[in-house]
């Protein structure tokens, strides 16, 4: 069998030649056995007249030989292709609209399949990544869903968990690296010793991080990532060992990662140590996750998450035993979750793809309806030629493999052509944000994916054929030929089948239609929601500044001397510094816990936004004032600590109203009278994460002494256009140090933006859907109303020639058209309510069934189908009653 | 030309096989050569020489080179294959037996029964 392969392989190849020598070889023959016979003493022409008596034809001969190689199947298919072509270059009209719809249906459909590979379906690349999970505590009841984990847990649950075969931390981080002069700000992994063994993937050079380097006194080691090792050392493989400067600090080189080492989306430049001091790790501090540490584990070969989680919470339950704050944290709902990595990280955008990739497939079938239909037409126009090859003698064998490959050329090549556009559009997607996406940095288009496309394809064609063959062969030779002939009506299943394809599309276009509407009515709802503060005319930028340069002190000096030098530029109207900018991504909440307020029996302690705040922080952000006054620089230096609140919080612990003076504690637990920050003002509410988000979860904000970090950003309110400020602030920050770059420097309405592109995106992508649906459908329909119009000239110049009028033969028409219409908008409400029920999750604000978009649907869908019918009907009505009589 | 039999149908194959593993032969030399093994007494249908020659260089039984002919003209030269010589020795054998068996049928006589 193989050998058979092979040689048809080698001959197909080769061609040509097999072609050539077959020529030569018979040639051969004939002259030697024609020269013997003339040596024997026969006449030239007698031996070449015998020759060819024992031959016979050669033609037939060499028709032979190629049989025996197996080769005429491919020369018939060669035949049947060819024909295909021209039959196919023949009609263009329908031949580009053929293209067009499937390049486009199959361009979306790859297109979004790539991201749903690369987000969801492709493993992490580590080995047995299934295993790998992570584990963050959850405290429902006091509104934090989500707040990693605690260097505590990690210290208490590595070793003892033996579900787990290793357990690991890891914080994201961004550091300033390099020699003065030639920093990056890049992003940066701090892990545990545990992180690379648990991930089955580490150093490919060098070594992993080790327990005595968890100290910040030993900590000063660092492992690097390839692209990083190639950019700065020019891939040196005597790297081990030398130094790399982290926030001015040096630090030896220990390892070098292989060139794939990517975990989850981080772009990290360089790992460190997850350094802390023993107190950090104390059951203490059990309960400060924050959000900062993140926890991930390997499952042992065999484990189930169930029995990992019930380990979990044994634990959880054990250690409890003895916590002070027991009551409290049982209160909030605490309990630390296992889920599986790769689903956890992209949890949040799987609904919108899967529900964009349904879309795309409904494309899909509505241009798989369209073709079929006009492939159906089509076919009604060659019947009577195919009818009489078969009563010539075509056998349905022939008849069945003609149409195959005449659907399964225009199939391919539309497939080759949507190759193309899903090219283009993962590029188009990029642009539109998906690189932002969980793991959508490894979106690609790749030879699995043009393989699958073009399988599809494949497949499609040979759906395609199966209307077209039946029409074909349902046997009614004579029919077909008497009926074309006598120019009257197509069979009434073919003609049910046609009207069917028209409502089936005119459903699916319309629930894609809702879809968008649904979407779109969202981003709206979502836009249009106040983000509690005047966004306009707001530049932010970050800075980090290192621990190893900037000590406490030396931070606020630093934002003293930044504000001041920020007021002076032309076109400041006011600057501020918070820790944390609305809309930066992060969010960290933390208890706080109020002077005289009893929990309520079963509330448990609330997380805040808590913030730090310096300058001008509240007129640069155009907050709200409700009472009292805003923070103001002088705060940091009165002995009495004070604090404003926002309305939300306000709101919940002190109905009344009487929130001023007012007195809190920063974390769970009350403290001494003079760590008490009194309450100087109320704000109006701000959004923090997004502009949707609907939980009032209230904010505290400080002075910024009282919440220094890693970084913070500087906010300025301007009369400018915000971002024409952005070379003056960096060169206001370098004028203070050389070193400290600004980061992410966005106009506030920039941000929000930004913020919406996963309502936008979706949107944008549903309305092209529809657009391109509605499209379709306009095509299926005219084409649909044409073929009728004209396959029934002769009936309608009949009628006319009795005296109907041509307002009636339009009317008929148009009835015929909205009846279509209106079976399949039903179709498509229901279709519509469905799709709206499983799309609750994306939608802002929106009721799953919106009258108001049903409607709009409805008049957008009937809009177009009737422009669609209007032109075959006004034909119809314009049909000359002795032309088509004297047709015949 | 003395008297010639009708080839059997499928026993073309056979003696292509058995022409070529004698000494490896261009088509006409094949011809020749039934002709001559069989002392004249074979008549090969000459359109399906080609086609038979074909069909088992496909099968791989034998293989096909190029080469020089007696009077120095290119020509293609079947040779015999691993496969093909089992086949051949495969095909004697049941030739044989099926000839043998055939012949003491037709030999019977009325005691034997």
């Amino acid at each position: 069998m193989f050998k058979r392969f092979r040689s048809l392989f080698r001959a197909l190849a080769r061609r040509r030649d097999f072609e050539d020598g077959m020529s030569e070889e018979l040639r051969f023959h004939i002259e030697q056995s024609t020269d013997e016979l003339v040596r024997s003493g026969m006449s030239r022409e007698e031996a070449a007249r015998q020759i060819r008596m024992e031959m016979g034809n050669v033609a037939n001969v060499k028709e032979d030989c190629r049989e025996a190689f197996e080769l005429h199947f491919f020369d018939e298919f060669r035949r049947q292709l060819n024909y295909a072509a021209r039959l196919l270059r023949k009609t263009p009209v329908f031949t580009i609209t053929a293209l067009l719809t499937l390049a486009v249906c199959f361009g979306a459909n790859l297109t979004l399949f790539a991201v749903i590979d690369s987000v969801l379906l492709r493993p992490l690349p580590f080995p047995e990544p299934g295993q790998l999970v992570t584990l963050f505590n959850t405290y429902p009841k006091a509104g934090v869903e989500r707040d990693g984990s605690s260097l505590t847990n990690y210290y208490e649950r590595r070793g003892h968990i033996s579900s787990f075969t290793s357990l690991s931390i890891f914080s994201y981080g961004t550091e300033i690296i390099g020699e003065a002069g030639s920093t990056e700000r890049a992003p940066t992994l701090r892990v545990s010793p545990e992180f690379f063994s648990t991930l089955a993937l580490g150093p490919v050079m060098g070594r992993s991080f080790t327990e005595e380097e968890t100290t910040s006194e030993t900590d000063q080691v660092a492992i690097l990532s390839d692209s990083f090792w190639r950019e700065r050392y020019n891939a040196d493989p005597h790297v081990i060992g030398k130094q790399v400067r982290v926030n001015s600090v040096p630090r030896t080189i220990i390892g070098v990662l292989p060139p794939d080492f990517r975990f989850l989306s981080s772009d990290a430049r360089l790992f460190l140590p997850l350094a802390s001091r023993p107190e950090d790790r104390t059951p203490l501090r059990r309960h400060a996750g924050g959000n900062v540490i993140q926890m991930i584990a390997r499952l042992k070969p065999g484990h189930t998450l169930a029995q990992a989680q019930s380990e979990l919470d044994a634990q959880n339950a054990a250690l409890e035993l003895d916590d002070p704050q027991a009551k409290m944290i049982a209160d909030a709902g605490f309990r630390t979750l296992v889920v599986p990595l790769h689903a956890d990280h992209v949890a949040a955008i799987r609904p919108t793809l899967l529900l964009l990739q349904a879309g795309a497939i409904g494309l899909l079938l509505i241009g798989a309806v369209n073709l079929l239909n006009l492939l159906l037409v089509r076919a009604s126009g060659r019947a009577k030629e195919l009818a009489i090859r078969q009563a010539l003698g075509a056998g349905r064998g022939y008849v069945v493999s003609e149409v195959l490959v005449e659907t399964t050329l225009l199939t391919v090549t539309g497939g080759l052509l949507g190759l193309a556009v899903g090219a283009v559009g993962i590029q188009l997607l990029r642009v539109w944000g998906t690189d932002r996406l969980p793991l959508g940095g490894r979106i690609a288009f790749d030879a699995r994916l043009a393989l699958a496309a073009l399988a599809a394809a494949i497949l499609m064609g040979f759906v395609f054929a199966v209307p077209v063959a039946w029409f074909h062969l349902r046997g009614h030779l004579n029919h077909a030929l008497q009926s074309e002939s006598r120019g009257g009506t197509s069979g009434r299943a073919t003609q049910f089948l046609r009207h069917g394809f028209i409502v089936a599309q005119i459903a699916l276009a319309f629930v894609l239609l809702a879809g968008a509407g649904l979407l779109g009515l969202s981003l709206q709802r979502a836009m249009a929601v106040s983000p509690g503060f005047q966004s306009d005319h707001i530049l932010a930028g970050q800075i980090l500044l290192p621990w190893a340069t900037y000590s406490e002190g030396a931070r606020l000096t630093f934002v003293e001397n930044l504000l001041d030098k920020i007021g002076h530029l032309p076109g400041v109207m006011s600057a501020g510094v918070v820790n944390n900018v609305p809309f930066s991504g992060h969010s960290g909440k933390s208890a706080a816990t109020v002077e005289g307020y009893t929990p309520r029996p079963g509330e448990s302690a609330r997380g805040h936004y808590s913030y730090g705040v310096g300058g001008d922080y509240f007129r640069a952000m155009g907050f709200s004032l409700r009472a009292g006054r805003f923070l103001t620089a002088d705060d940091s230096r009165r002995p009495q600590r004070v604090c404003v609140v926002d309305e939300d919080f306000a709101r919940y612990y002190w109905p009344n109203g009487n929130a001023i003076g007012q007195r809190l504690w920063d974390g769970s637990e009350g403290g001494k009278d003079s760590e008490a920050f009194t309450v100087v003002g109320v704000v109006g509410a701000a959004k923090q994460v997004g502009l949707t988000e609907d939980q009032a979860q209230g904010a505290i904000y400080y002075p910024y002494e009282f919440r220094i970090g890693d970084s913070f950003f500087v906010t300025v309110r301007t009369n400018f256009p915000p971002e024409s400020l952005g070379l003056a602030l960096q060169k206001a920050v370098r004028q203070i140090d050389s070193d400290i770059p600004v980061n992410d420097v966005r106009s506030m309405d920039t941000r929000i933006a930004d913020s919406l592109v996963v309502r936008r995106s979706p949107a944008l992508l549903a309305s092209i859907f529809s657009g391109i649906a509605l499209l379709l459908t306009a095509i299926g329909t005219y084409g649909v109303l044409s073929f009728a119009v004209a396959q029934r000239r002769r009936e309608i110049g009949v009628r006319m020639a009795l005296g109907a009028q041509p307002s009636q033969i339009r009317t008929q028409f148009l009835f015929l058209s909205l009846r279509l219409l209106f079976c399949g908008t039903l179709l498509g409400m229901m279709g519509a309510w469905q799709a709206g029920r499983a799309m609750r999750t994306v939608l802002f604000q929106v009721e799953p069934l919106s009258l108001a978009i049903l409607a709009g649907a409805a008049g957008i869908m009937a809009a177009v189908c009737l422009v669609a019918c209007l032109l075959p009907s006004q034909r119809a009505a314009r049909i000359s009653p002795v032309e088509t009589l004297a047709e015949e | 030309m003395g008297k010639t039999a009708e080839l059997l149908p499928g026993t073309l194959d056979m003696l292509i096989l058995k022409a070529v593993s004698l000494k490896p032969l261009h088509g006409y030399g094949v011809l020749q050569r039934i002709r001559q093994i069989s002392k004249d007494a074979l008549e090969i249908p000459q359109g399906s020489l080609y086609p038979a020659l074909y069909r088992l260089e496909h099968h791989g039984l034998i293989a096909a080179d190029w080469g020089l002919s007696e009077n120095n003209r290119r020509a293609k030269f079947y040779t015999l294959t691993p496969a093909g010589r089992r086949r051949l020795r495969d095909e004697t054998e049941g030739w044989n037996r099926l000839t043998s068996a055939i012949a003491a049928a037709l030999n019977a006589t009325p005691e034997e029964v």
